[in-house]
């Protein structure tokens, strides 16, 4: 029987959703695969809009922050982007304590994200039609 | 380069002491013991071990990767000891050591730092012992007895 992925990733519209499943807990000995399942996609999907879920995850360490971060300048780099869903209380405080509240958009939970995340992306289009308007005109 | 001395016999004896070679694999088993003890004495909550696990973590990651270089022929020590209401956990290396006032504060996508950030914010008192190449972290007992710092 074949192992369950460690990151099992799903599209819905424009994003792909992300859903960490084999470990609820990341640490320094499990942080390496799941840093290659991200770069993994940020490689092969270019511009890829990414939206991470992570209920099952009730621990992680800040090895994983870096991890994060790796892919996120990857898909930004392609006009791609990593956001974060469904941390909790704990989980969320290693991200404020470390100032990555700030670096990543963090949503409460996975169905929130997707709406919000697809409603910036329009939101996001319509301002470059508008820009491509004014350069016309 | 040996690894520290121990501490010296006016101070109680540890209630936990483990030595594993330098290696990421390695260390799983010494962090549940030393969360185990802890949980067993009261200084931590076993419901939830969270920020003690963190703090554990991030020290004996520091020590493998940045003290020891991942040489598997060096050991990293924890230690734990009681001394009335106070905790001290010492993570000993065998690298050349560091000035914790010189590790900056990570300033969002920054590269270095975070572990030591999460351990100042997390534990009642951090320094680092330059005479026994160790890094020390206070758990101050607290009156409600939840250990390390809860975040209400």
């Amino acid at each position: 029987m074949s192992e369950k992925p460690f990151i099992s990733f799903e599209q819905h519209g424009s994003i792909t959703l992300g859903r960490v499943e084999r470990a609820t807990v990341l640490d320094a000995q499990n942080v390496a695969e799941f840093g290659r399942c991200l770069m993994t996609l940020a490689e092969q999907s270019p511009g890829a809009q990414v939206l991470l879920d992570f209920s099952q995850v009730g621990y992680l360490s800040s090895a994983v922050l870096n991890e994060l971060l790796g892919a996120h300048r990857a898909l930004l780099a392609t006009n791609g982007n990593l956001r974060l869903s469904s941390l909790n209380e704990d989980i969320l405080k290693v991200f404020e304590i470390t100032n990555l509240d700030k670096v990543f958009v963090i949503y409460d939970s996975w169905k929130d994200g997707l709406k919000k995340y697809q409603r910036s992306l329009e939101l996001e289009a319509q301002d470059r039609s508008w820009e491509e308007i004014g350069k016309d005109s | 380069m040996t690894i520290g001395n121990r501490i010296d016999s006016s101070v109680s004896a540890p209630f936990y002491s483990i030595e594993f070679p330098s290696s990421i694999e390695a260390m799983r088993a010494p962090l549940d013991g030393a969360i185990a003890a802890l949980t067993a004495r009261g200084w931590v909550d076993k419901d939830h071990p969270f920020y003690a696990r963190l703090c554990l973590e991030e020290a004996v990651v520091n020590a493998i990767t940045h003290g020891n270089q991942c040489d598997e022929r060096r050991v990293v020590r924890v230690e734990m000891i009681e001394e009335n209401d106070f905790c001290t956990i010492l993570v000993y290396d065998q690298g050349p050591g560091f000035v914790l006032e010189q590790v900056p504060f990570p300033n969002g996508a920054a590269q270095r730092g975070r572990g030591i950030c999460l351990i100042r914010h997390c534990m009642d008192e951090v320094s680092y012992d330059t005479e026994r190449n160790c890094l020390v972290m206070k758990i101050r007992r607290k009156t409600h007895n939840k250990g390390v710092r809860d975040h209400e």
